[in-house]
């Protein structure tokens, strides 16, 4: 009772507060407070004083925290960036022909050795060089940036999603969270990705977690949330603890849905390649803006192709997978 | 239906009522506008002269360069303010030679492009010339941390023609064996780079330019080249659009000189042109300095709140330059409307 009545109060204080704060702090404020009493003017247009002096607070906290803590950022910066470096590394020297074949044996067998689907993400592969021979170091700059940010994706998405599945509260709070990630503007968090994190590809991997996160948070906590009560009921019947029920019986079940988010998720993450290069990432959407700068039609859609093909090939690995474990999930008929 | 009644009649009434602002010699006028605040400045303080002065209905579209450009090839755009037309200069003359749209002159005489330094590391190593950056220990400064052996120089944006007379320029200087060209992306992703790195106090050796809103926030030194002469500029333009055609491998051997001042255009359709005869002429005659527009911007950033039209109301009553560009009567009539 006492904790509803203090929510109820609260929410109008804040607000109060605010109105108080955002009248003191402008420039535009009438002389004396009696005057909004004595010319309403005020009520037809918008008054320039009512507003929440909130540009200013993030622009100040922003400038306080980027010279304190900037530095936390920076090891952040070099930790991922040597990832980054070593994977494309070692891509990059390996002969094209051993990558193909690499792609192709991973199609391979995580589809369950199916011949059509390997044969198909092999020829994929290869056109994505064939289109112009630029592509193909560029593909694998893209590539690599997409693997370690779906990497950070997983780490971040599965626990989370988890842990919105077990507990309510917790979902109501991070869902807005997740509203706001898919929908806010990209580029409001990549100009302070670059001052944090400098110019390449960190801010653009910050911001590919950002927008490709969302989806896998909500299919995890999707999946478990819809195994069947009944076989929960059956597991708790044989005495299981709660971890035993969440590895045992809700992940395993769930993990059609869960593929099925980091399929999303790799597909959103190639989404954000092209606005990755505004920021001087390297990798096949520098193409497509350096065409589209140029008025060079031709040469944008030739590398938006080889991005659509670079993404159909990791679509039908992450899906192929996800079928398998489903197939295997299914009962015998 | 009492209420769609009652809306049918008001809006009737704001209907009636606009066009009466606007008188019938002028008639549309579609500026078009960037995402730079220059560009927004001349925009604004053109459209309130054309809509005040001219009594044209105004209006303004704002995007990036290619879509407006495109959309002012294409005849939807009548009127662009600043025109960056030594970035675009292949498209623009291609066009102009089609006589779709007309180069008006320059907007911002002594505009600068060039390399700058921020001041502490220029004044502590005693950086004043392009040439004192040769050297390992400098570059190790500026270290890219994506090739960690090389310095980085943060170049200008990637398709734009500056990114490629950059590279020769750090060919023609030696540059090119410590530094490498970087591609910041877009305009907005090398402001931040150079704000970034002043916040953090961190080194910079970075391609920029004025007018521009952060130039009068940083302290950037400007590097030395050598002074410009239109015989080298020539030779290096030849390499430059070799390399824009095909590729890096084209590069030879050329001089290097500094950028000459940026040529800011205005320009406008060639069919708006002949049925608008005064108010091109009135843009024909438009033209503001550098530092009027650094100081400008400054007005617009810390002092207006953001609010365009303010900022342009400051320069028409502050400034008296732009009367000698009208009419007597079209300048009463904008100095009424302040």
């Amino acid at each position: 009772m006492i904790r509803k009545l203090l929510t109820y109060f609260t929410f109008p204080i804040i607000f109060v507060w605010l109105l108080v704060v955002s009248y003191n702090s402008s420039k535009r404020k009438p002389d004396s407070v009696m005057e909004l009493l004595t010319d309403p003017s005020w009520l037809y247009d918008w008054p320039k004083w009512l507003d929440i002096p909130l540009m200013k607070w993030i622009n100040d906290g922003f400038k306080v925290f980027n010279e304190k803590y900037g530095i936390y950022f920076e090891v952040i910066n070099d930790f991922l960036l040597g990832a980054i470096l070593s994977l494309k590394k070692f891509l990059i020297v390996l002969p094209w022909p051993v990558v193909i074949a690499l792609v192709v044996a991973i199609v391979f067998f995580s589809s369950g050795r199916k011949l059509g689907t390997t044969i198909f993400v092999g020829i994929c592969t290869f056109f994505i060089g064939f289109l112009h021979p630029k592509f193909w170091d560029k593909a694998i700059e893209t590539t690599s940036i997409m693997i370690i940010g779906i990497l950070i994706c997983i780490i971040i998405g599965i626990p989370l999603g988890i842990a919105m599945a077990r507990n309510n509260k917790l979902r109501n709070a991070i869902l807005p969270v997740l509203d706001l990630m898919q929908t806010i503007p990209s580029f409001c968090y990549l100009i302070p990705g670059i001052m944090l994190f400098g110019l390449g590809a960190v801010p653009a991997i910050i911001a590919t977690v950002i927008y490709a996160v969302p989806p896998l948070v909500r299919l995890t906590d999707l999946g478990i949330t819809l195994v069947d009560t009944e076989v929960i009921e059956a597991a708790e019947a044989f005495g299981a603890s709660k971890r035993q029920k969440l590895l045992g019986v809700q992940l395993p079940l769930a993990l059609p849905n869960i593929m099925q988010g980091i399929n999303q998720c790799t597909m959103m993450a190639l989404a954000m390649v092209v606005i990755a290069s505004m920021i001087g990432t390297r990798g096949l959407g520098d193409e497509v803006l350096l065409g589209l700068q140029q008025l060079n039609v031709g040469k944008a859609t030739e590398a938006g192709l080889a991005i659509v093909l670079l993404a159909i090939v990791l679509d039908r690995i992450t899906q192929a997978y996800g079928k398998k474990i489903q197939d295997r999930n299914q009962p015998p008929k | 239906m009492k209420l769609i009644n009652k809306l049918l009649a008001v809006t009737a009434i704001s209907v009636a009522l606009v066009p009466g602002v606007v008188s019938a010699d002028c008639g549309k006028a579609r500026l078009a506008d960037f995402d730079w605040s220059s560009a927004n400045i001349h925009t604004a303080i053109a459209g309130f002269i054309l809509e005040h002065g001219y009594g044209c209905d105004v209006s303004v579209t704002k995007g990036s360069t290619t879509p407006i450009m495109a959309a002012h090839y294409d005849g939807q755009l009548d009127v662009v303010t600043e025109l960056w037309y030594d970035n675009i200069k292949d498209t623009y003359d291609s066009h102009e030679a089609a006589g779709t749209v007309r180069n008006l002159g320059i907007n911002t005489p002594d505009s600068q492009q060039a390399f700058y330094v921020d001041r502490a590391t220029a004044d502590k190593y005693n950086l004043t010339n392009v040439l004192d950056m040769n050297s390992p220990e400098i570059a190790a400064l500026f270290s890219d941390p994506e090739n960690p052996s090389m310095g980085r120089m943060t170049s200008c944006i990637g398709g734009w023609t500056c990114y490629t007379i950059n590279l020769v320029k750090q060919k023609a200087y030696g540059l090119d064996k410590y530094y490498t060209n970087f591609d910041p992306g877009s305009g907005g992703a090398l402001d931040a780079a150079i704000a970034g790195a002043f916040a953090k106090k961190q080194p910079i050796f970075t391609y920029y330019w004025a007018p521009t809103g952060l130039m009068g926030k940083v302290d950037l030194v400007r590097l030395a080249e050598p002074p410009f002469n239109a015989e080298c500029w020539a030779s290096m333009q030849v390499v430059v659009e070799d390399i824009k055609a095909n590729g890096t491998d084209a590069w030879k051997p050329t001089c290097g000189v500094e950028y000459r001042d940026m040529s800011l255009d205005k320009s406008v359709l060639a069919s708006w042109a002949d049925s608008h005869p005064d108010e091109t002429a009135f843009i024909e005659a438009y033209s503001i300095p550098t530092a009027q527009v650094n100081r400008l911007l400054a007005f617009y950033e810390d002092e207006s709140d953001g609010d365009m039209e303010l900022t342009a109301m400051e320069y028409l009553s502050n400034d008296d330059t732009w009367k000698a560009w009208v009419p007597a009567d079209v300048a009463a009539k904008v100095s009424a409307a302040l």
